[in-house]
């Protein structure tokens, strides 16, 4: 292997260099900054609109109904505090032109005990006031019933403002924290496992494409090529990935916490464990994908042929992606179905990672998945090498698989 | 250095390409392999690479199987390829280096060779920015920089203006002068007469001619005598009156001012050489005429394919 690490190297440096690399990588840190930095921009821009709108109308119109005025004000009163609540007595038409002339902030015309109707300017899918007017209202029916039985006021309130608390107690892994962390990682293995990938494939079809190949084989042996093109874009995946993290990582430190919203804050709490089986999970899957897909690349004459060559693997890896995404969902990540593709070695990078991160198993099977995907990457590393040699001097029509199988063993008989 | 190539044969499918080729060399020659397209030379000449592997028969230096790692092997594909995207002394350096030289001895040789080139003042240029004829320059450059032991060169002159086919003949003569094995194959002639030893034509997978080049032309009857004189139509007179019993013809060849005359025995022309000399009909020379190179490979090559 005395080539091994310069074609490592300039594999490598190939992969940094190359513009679109670099341009993606740009990006990508510019992305994570904007992640980490727009809730607080949002935040400051909704609390200068909240501002805005304290300067607005606050009032809330009421229409006259039978029940007590000052219940309707008090209940309305807990969920818009900075709002003032009136009792009106004027007809539809005046109520609707008074709303639209920003003359109320939104009117509520109780016609009935158990119906209002909600008359608002604009409408949109986040407004929330239905409901609270909603809770509201069903809040003064109920204190208004309860009096009637001649329930104290006090009595009522006690029942109506009764908290609830509850626990949960995790005896194995709690999925309700990991599942989101591990999910989006579940998204970053797959998609970087399949763009790394290409950058092998673009590599092998382009030393075919310009006929640099019979030079570079007749100077190294295939094994070389194929494990020094394969780590050392592998090693230029880690490094872009290892640059977006970490400057993810300083954009969180910088970006005021508070401002994030807690569905985003849930994503991205990785556990150090998490991520160091991302880790482990991504070099196995990329090793395992990337050695197939460059012996396949090799058959390819010229780029346009990659597509042809290189689907059914991709086929696989979205195959099993969704296959995990759907049992992921269905919570059966300790079903039979699940165990037997955390051992199978094209599933086990995505499913194996699901089990150890989110399911309670005995840490021997990750041991043994591992074990079986290091001896497949050896197993691929071979017989990719042993591909690359007889498909990289090979043009026009790329071989069936019969016949790739009877050019190996003739080439093993040699 | 000797390098043998012994009884190869090589199939792909049911076609036999290769039908038991073998030849040697050694340092300080150059064996020409000549032959149609399709008669097998690029074949033998990956063989000797390691590109292919031979069905039978083998490859042997001094005597022993090529370990191609342990000699340094300066190889031009037929199929010429770098890396169009990169800079020129960026790969130079990197082909140095998997041929097993050191970086500061790539960047020495990358140098050097550039210089011999001629290809200096483009060498942070990306290769895709040359013309055709300098990229050849760049890719016989990537050929040399080991400073090989066994040079192999496919096609080296296709693609060349006169210009650089001077200057790439002069490289491999001086290959040759260092002391380095020379196994190329071409179909200009000129070149293959004027570099090699031996030459090997292979004709449908087979060795049809092979042999040091001086001998082959000296198995040809030497009966036909090229004289040269300022006038002709005298010496023909002369070679008719004093000879007719021993010649078959004695043309004239007026573009060349020369009597083409064909002796019935070739050991008759000392004693026709002798007495033209003693004639004093002012001659300016003659030679025996020798089939060329072309006229052996039409012989050899044509038909078998």
């Amino acid at each position: 292997m005395r080539n091994f690490f310069k074609i490592l190297k300039f594999e490598y440096l190939t992969c940094v260099k190359n513009k679109a690399f670099i341009i993606i990588t740009v990006f990508l840190v510019c992305g994570s900054l904007l992640f980490s930095l727009i809730p607080g921009i949002i935040t400051a821009v909704v609390s200068d609109e909240n501002a805005a709108d304290k300067e607005k109308t606050k009032i809330i119109a009421v229409t006259k109904s039978s029940y007590s005025d000052d219940l309707v004000k008090n209940e309305l009163s807990v969920y818009y505090p900075d709002k003032e609540v009136k009792i009106i007595t004027e007809d539809r038409n005046t109520i609707e032109k008074k709303v639209d002339d920003d003359e109320y902030a939104f009117a509520i015309d109780i016609n009935s005990p158990v119906s209002f109707v909600y008359i608002t300017k604009n409408n949109s899918i986040y407004n929330m006031d239905e409901n609270l007017i909603m809770n509201a209202v069903q809040k003064i029916y109920t204190i208004t019933q309860f009096e009637k039985s001649g329930m104290s006021e006090k009595d009522i309130k006690s029942i109506l403002d009764t908290g609830f608390f509850s626990e949960t107690v995790t005896t194995g892994t709690d999925q309700t924290k990991n599942y989101l962390p591990v999910y989006l990682l579940m998204c970053v293995l797959f998609v970087a496992i399949t763009s790394y990938g290409q950058l092998v494939t673009q590599s092998v079809v382009s030393e075919k494409n310009t006929r640099a190949m019979e030079l570079l084989i007749t100077c190294a042996k295939p094994a070389e090529l194929m494990f020094g093109k394969v780590i050392g874009a592998g090693l230029a995946g880690l490094s872009q990935l290892a640059v977006i993290f970490l400057s993810l990582s300083c954009s969180m430190k910088f970006a005021p916490v508070d401002a994030i919203p807690e569905e985003i804050r849930d994503f991205i709490n990785f556990t150090p464990d998490t991520l160091l089986m991302a880790l482990l999970f991504f070099l196995l899957g990329y090793f395992i994908y990337a050695f197939l897909l460059g012996a396949l690349a090799s058959f390819a004459s010229k780029s346009e042929d990659l597509n042809g060559l290189t689907t059914p693997v991709l086929f696989v890896m979205m195959g099993v992606y969704f296959i995990v995404v759907f049992i992921c969902s269905g919570d059966i990540i300790d079903s039979t179905a699940m165990t037997v593709l955390s051992y199978i070695p094209l599933s086990a990078p995505m499913a194996m990672f699901v089990r150890a991160t989110l399911a309670d198993i005995p840490f021997w099977e990750v041991i043994i998945s591992v074990a079986l995907q290091i001896i497949t990457i050896y197993l691929f590393g071979i017989l990719a090498a042993a591909i690359y040699k007889i498909g990289v001097l090979m043009y026009g029509n790329p071989p069936k698989p019969a016949e790739i199988i009877k050019m190996l063993k003739k080439n093993k008989g040699s | 250095m000797k390098i043998e190539v012994k009884d190869i044969t090589k199939k792909f499918g049911d076609k036999e390409v290769l039908k038991g080729i073998s030849f040697e060399t050694e340092s300080g020659k150059a064996q020409g392999l000549l032959g149609r397209n399709g008669a097998g030379k690029t074949t033998t000449i990956r063989i000797i690479m390691g590109v292919f592997y031979q069905d039978t028969g083998e490859i042997l230096i001094d005597g022993k199987k090529i370990n191609r790692e342990k000699v340094k092997i300066g190889y031009l594909p037929e199929e010429r390829g770098l890396y169009p995207k990169k800079h020129i002394s960026e790969q130079l350096i990197y082909f140095g280096m998997l041929r097993g030289l050191s970086k500061q001895q790539a960047r020495e040789a990358c140098s050097k060779w550039l210089d011999r080139m001629d290809m200096t003042k483009y060498k942070d240029k990306k290769l895709e920015t040359l013309s055709k004829g300098n990229q050849q320059k760049i890719q016989l450059a990537a050929t040399l920089l080991c400073d090989p032991q066994l040079v192999i060169l496919d096609e080296p002159f296709s693609g060349l203006d006169p210009v650089n086919a001077m200057l790439l003949k002069d490289v491999i003569m001086e290959m040759i002068q260092s002391g380095a094995a020379v196994i190329f194959s071409s179909h200009q002639m000129n070149y293959i007469e004027e570099f090699c030893s031996d030459i090997c034509i292979l004709n449908g997978g087979k060795i049809a001619l092979s042999g040091n080049i001086f001998d082959i032309k000296h198995s040809y009857p030497r009966n036909t005598i090229n004289i040269y004189a300022h006038k002709p139509d005298d010496v023909s007179s002369f070679i008719i009156r004093s000879f007719a019993d021993k010649i078959e013809a004695a043309d004239i060849d007026s573009k060349n001012a020369c009597v083409i005359v064909k002796l019935k025995n070739e050991a008759d022309k000392d004693e026709l050489m002798l007495r033209l000399l003693n004639q004093k009909l002012d001659l300016d020379g003659f030679n025996v005429k020798e089939p060329s190179l072309n006229d052996i490979f039409v012989e050899y090559a044509e038909g078998g394919i």
